[in-house]
């Protein structure tokens, strides 16, 4: 191993915080990290201050790991410095990768999301109009917070990145390997991924690793999870529960399939595959059993919110990005 | 200037892209709004190809197959019926209104359906301005 | 990859385009875009010197792409890429725009039409550049022939096949050959005897060398392709201990006879079937016919014969079509009925009286002369049948409101022969799946084209012939079935089949094995490789609709020649 250790970084944006659990879910691997590398900055785990990361030399850092989106303007200001500050940027994570559970909030627009996060929300304080501005003067003291945007970007459409991680989170075996990867490219002892790849994934969907038993595939109802007595050996997407496998990477180790809960494309696309969403559409339509419009329309009563489901990890690395109502 | 709408076309070969042809060879004269692109079958009318042409500046996109029934590869159609509605509510939740995308079954002898539907779509298009989700996409990269 | 080379042909069509659209700007606004090398107007680029520029234009300045504006690509794309062929370059390389039928010939304003051109063309350059040369293929041909069915449709097919060379299994589901018609007397209009045509065909067929009749024999089973067909047949034992002997052999073509099943006449409660012990249907008197005696259940001979035509046709209740045969059959029972029993009347009751086949009409005219009472019924105003009193000299009376005199007419009959029409056998649809064919509303198989094409169907090498496809006569029948044996001969004599370069295909390093695709494919093309857990296509039987490649969720299957990459050019060329 090289004399001197890595500097990293690992920093959040928009996000909930499991992807540094999930750093911590290596469990004594977290030990080899430390041996192998400075951390110098870790929200999560060190005390760490702009102003530290201010001070350091462009590219003085050899990795940064950011996980979480950008919701705001704080995000975008430390993932711009961090890039700048890093021979390597990683977008950890289904938030960082796709814009995740927080690129959700693309459907709607801003302020129908101060309204219910501070007007209409019933565990507020009744009579309370407190909205946060990003500027505001207390006591003759200007303050300032970041600033909420009006959409949420995923990381690359804000800085260039240089790996992805997907997952929410990341696997920790799969954390393990993309980390020992970079490691890897960094002290010379493996070849660099390229510029752009996803590791910590493999390149089929979900299906491929599913134990449970495919056939050929015709759907007459769909069911919620909670509303059928699910067969554990069967596929679910067969069993007309909505499973987004056959549209996502695998790399997962199938956890939610495994436990009887389809799973949620927290994988992200497959290779080569322009809208995650889109294909799951295509598919899962297909494979309905009628040829009647009605009783299609009826079928897909099954299917409440389905782009919600069909792009839960992804509205922003969607083709539309955000809602577009006027 | 009237706003002249930029609107993509999907049509089947068999039926609905030789009914655009006999609405030619029958001399129909209609908007030149719509821009066809060929594919075999309306089954392989990918969802992706509709949002794409929205992303890339469409002000609507048309997709036409042969009528139920009728289909050269006997049941294709009915594959893009059933995408049809599932993707409309994607769009509607993606607040595209709902008169940008529209799917008719045209068979290879209605050239003057072929005709009718393109007036009436380019109209109802005009009638709701140019789409913004090209330049709104690249406002939200260039401000935030 | 070698440098993109694209030649840009803009063609006048006389005035055809050049009237409407400005074939120089869009000549121009071509030129400019990336990697086109040569951009050129001609008047007609479809004639020879059109395509000799364009070979011209290969060979001297390297063109590797060629795109060209003009007329609909499904009017002279064949002929283009026969151009870049001859030039020795792959005939996918060729990308065509539409600018006459979808747009001078649709568009009056000359500046519109020109931008629509422009875009048109762009989506085609862009397009070309992502072409990929494809090749044709071909496999061989299996020269065997399965026969589903042992009448007069699937004889007829099985011996000039068998006579050219081919090795056929004749499946028949009877323990006897002859299907239908061996259950006829007489024909019409010549009064042959059906007896005598078969008997030649079903020793013919018994004594052939290229023949395995297989009676008592379904077809459990089809899997392959047109020229490459397992097919898994299973006799039943003779013994009924005995196992049932299945055996699976190698064919190229299918042709299912499988036939028709009469009209169950109970289904029509007022003429009394079933009740009436001399209301009969047609089959059955043939059996009386065949076996020589025309007399009533009472073992009388009947004075009165009364003849009911479209038991089961030509009714919105029961089946919409006719038959096509009942009409001459019962001017047949006419001529049958005097010679049985001279001096007997004979009414003949129908609705139209259909009679469009060669020597048909004269037939008619015959029959009018051997003095028949024909009275003519309306549609759905069916005559009603009851039983005489003890006072009258018959059996029955029949009311009808004849529709030439506006009379209501009663007439006497002590036996009454339903014309029952054709009908779909119960089990077509399991046949259809079989082999993977369609049936119509009413359970006749579809051909593939109903005028240019009427004996093969939407599945290459499974063609249909005889009354399974529609209600025919003998004539029909044997028309159909000779010109299907021609059709597979035809291919036989090819000895290869040429398969599309055009067609599905699944990346199995992509394929995780998830199946939505499998029953998406109308030919049965995607199969499922369970130890590999991959789906694959069979390229043979794909025809390259794309269902599967929009549907696959990963974006592991690509339709060549419309890849995504291709349609995503073309979008962005149509847009710009």
């Amino acid at each position: 191993m090289a004399d001197k250790k890595l500097q990293i970084a690992i920093y959040w944006g928009a996000a909930c915080g499991g992807c540094d659990v999930s750093i911590l879910d290596t469990n004594e691997f977290i030990l080899d990290v430390d041996a192998l590398c400075d951390v110098r900055l870790w929200p999560l785990a060190a005390d760490g201050k702009y102003k530290d990361v201010e001070a350091m030399a462009d590219g003085e850092l050899d990795v940064t790991i950011m996980h979480g989106a950008v919701r705001n303007s704080e995000n975008e200001h430390m993932a711009k410095l961090l890039r700048q500050k890093s021979k390597i940027f990683v977008a950890y994570g289904s938030c960082a990768y796709m814009g995740g559970i927080p690129g959700l909030a693309n459907l709607v627009p801003r302020e129908e999301i101060f309204a219910r996060a501070y007007l209409d929300n019933p565990s507020i304080e009744p009579g309370n109009r407190t909205v946060p501005l990003s500027e505001t003067t207390v006591n003759g003291h200007d303050l300032e917070i970041p600033k909420f945007y009006d959409r949420v970007y995923k990381l690359d459409q804000v800085v260039d990145v240089d790996y992805y991680v997907p997952g929410c989170p990341p696997q920790p075996d799969q954390c393990k390997a993309a980390i020992l990867a970079l490691v890897g490219a960094l002290t010379g002892t493996a070849e660099a991924p390229p510029k752009g790849a996803v590791v910590g994934a493999f390149d089929r969907a979900l299906c491929d690793d599913c134990q449970r038993t495919k056939t050929e595939k015709k759907i007459k109802r769909f069911y919620r999870p909670w509303q059928i007595m699910q067969d554990p050996d069967t596929c679910l997407m067969e069993q007309g529960i909505l499973c987004a496998g056959s549209a996502t990477r695998s790399g997962c180790g199938v956890r939610c399939p495994n436990s009887g809960i389809p799973c949620r494309g927290c994988y992200g696309p497959a290779p080569n595959v322009l809208d995650q969403g889109a294909k799951l559409l295509s598919a899962v339509s297909s494979i309905i059993d009628s040829k009647d419009p009605q009783e299609i329309d009826q079928i897909l009563e099954g299917l409440p919110d389905f782009t919600s489901f069909a792009n839960r990890y992804g509205v922003p690395a969607s083709l539309l990005q955000r809602s577009h109502r006027q | 200037m009237t706003f002249e709408p930029k609107i993509v076309g999907f049509l089947c070969n068999w039926c609905s892209y030789t009914g655009a042809d006999l609405a030619g060879t029958s001399r129909i004269h209609y908007a030149a709004n719509v821009r066809i692109i060929r594919v075999m079958c309306s089954a392989r009318i990918d969802p992706t190809f509709v949002l794409k042409a929205l992303h890339d500046g469409a002000d609507g996109v048309l997709i036409c197959g042969c009528h139920p029934g009728d289909c050269h590869y006997s049941e294709g159609n009915y594959k893009m019926m059933r995408r049809y509605p599932l993707l409309k509510a994607l769009l509607a939740d993606y607040g595209i209104e709902k008169d940008r995308v529209r799917l008719e079954w045209v068979s290879a002898s209605e050239g003057q359906r072929f005709a009718d539907i393109v007036n009436d779509m380019t109209e109802r298009v005009r009638a709701l301005g140019p789409s913004s989700i090209k330049t709104a996409l690249a406002t939200d990269m260039a401000e935030r | 990859m070698e440098d993109l080379k694209i030649g840009v042909y803009v063609c006048n069509c006389g005035t055809n385009i050049a009237k409407v659209v400005d074939c120089d700007a869009t000549i121009e606004s071509a030129s400019r875009l990336p990697g086109v090398a040569i951009a050129r107007p001609y008047k007609y680029m479809c004639s020879n010197p059109g395509q000799e520029m364009i070979v011209a234009d290969i060979r001297e300045h390297g063109l590797n792409r060629v795109v060209v504006a003009a007329c609909s690509p499904r009017m002279h794309e064949p002929t283009f890429r026969k151009a870049l062929q001859q030039a020795g370059v792959n005939p996918y390389f060729l990308e065509m725009a539409n600018i006459r039928e979808q747009c001078s010939w649709v568009h009056e304003d000359g500046a519109v039409a020109t931008e629509k051109a422009k875009a048109l063309v762009k989506a085609a350059v862009l397009r070309v550049a992502r072409h990929e040369p494809l090749e044709r293929r071909s496999v061989d041909m299996c020269p065997d022939l399965l026969v589903i069915g042992g009448g007069i449709a699937g004889m007829t097919a099985a011996l000039d096949l068998a006579d050219a060379g081919s090795k056929i299994y004749l499946v028949e589901r009877a323990d006897h050959l002859g299907g239908n018609l061996a259950r006829v007397d007489l024909t019409a209009p010549y009064l042959d005897s059906a007896r005598d045509m078969l008997t030649d065909r079903m020793t013919r067929v018994v004594e052939h060398p290229n023949i395995s009749l297989l009676l008592n024999s379904e077809v459990e089973r089809l899997e392959g392709f047109v020229g490459n067909f397992q097919a898994t047949i299973a006799t039943k034992a003779r013994n009924g201990n005995a196992a049932d002997q299945v055996a699976t052999v190698d064919v190229g073509s299918v042709v299912v006879c499988t036939g028709y099943k009469e009209f169950d006449a109970s289904r029509i409660t007022h003429y009394g079937y079933g009740k009436l012990p001399n209301v009969i249907t047609s089959f059955e008197f043939e059996k009386m016919l065949r076996e020589g005696g025309v007399e009533t259940k009472e073992g009388k001979a009947p004075q009165y014969v009364a003849i009911i035509h479209c038991v089961g046709s030509r009714n919105l209740e029961f089946h919409a079509y006719c038959s096509r045969v009942c009409c001459m059959t019962a001017l047949k029972y006419a001529h049958e009925v005097k010679s049985a029993v001279p001096g007997a009347y004979v009414s003949d009751i129908y609705i139209d009286m259909h009679a469009f086949g060669k020597g048909h009409e004269d037939f008619y005219r015959r029959s009018s002369e051997v003095k028949t009472l024909f009275l003519m019924y309306a549609k759905d105003d069916y005559p009603v049948i009851r039983r005489a009193d003890a006072k009258d000299d018959c059996e029955m009376l029949i009311e009808v409101n004849e529709s030439l005199s506006g009379e209501t007419i009663e007439i006497p009959a002590d036996m009454v022969i339903l014309m029952v029409g054709m009908e779909a056998r119960d089990d077509w649809a399991d046949v259809a799946h079989l082999v993977n064919i369609s049936g119509d509303k009413d359970g006749w198989f579809i051909e593939s084209h109903p005028k240019l094409d009427p004996v093969a169907t939407t599945t290459d090498g499974i063609y249909i012939a005889g009354a399974c496809q529609a209600p025919k006569d003998i004539p029909d029948s044997v028309a159909q079935a000779r010109a299907a044996a021609a059709r597979i001969l035809g291919r036989i004599a090819k000895g290869k089949l040429e398969i599309d370069a055009v067609f599905a295909e699944v990346d199995e390093d992509k394929c995780s094995g998830c199946r939505m695709c499998n029953e998406l494919c109308p030919y049965t093309a995607i199969e499922f490789d369970a130890e590999k857990k991959r789906s694959h296509i069979i390229s043979a039987l794909c025809k390259a609709c794309g269902a599967c490649v929009a549907a696959c969720p990963s974006g592991a299957i690509a339709a060549r020649h419309f890849t995504d990459a291709q349609i995503f050019a073309q979008i962005e060329g149509v847009l710009a």
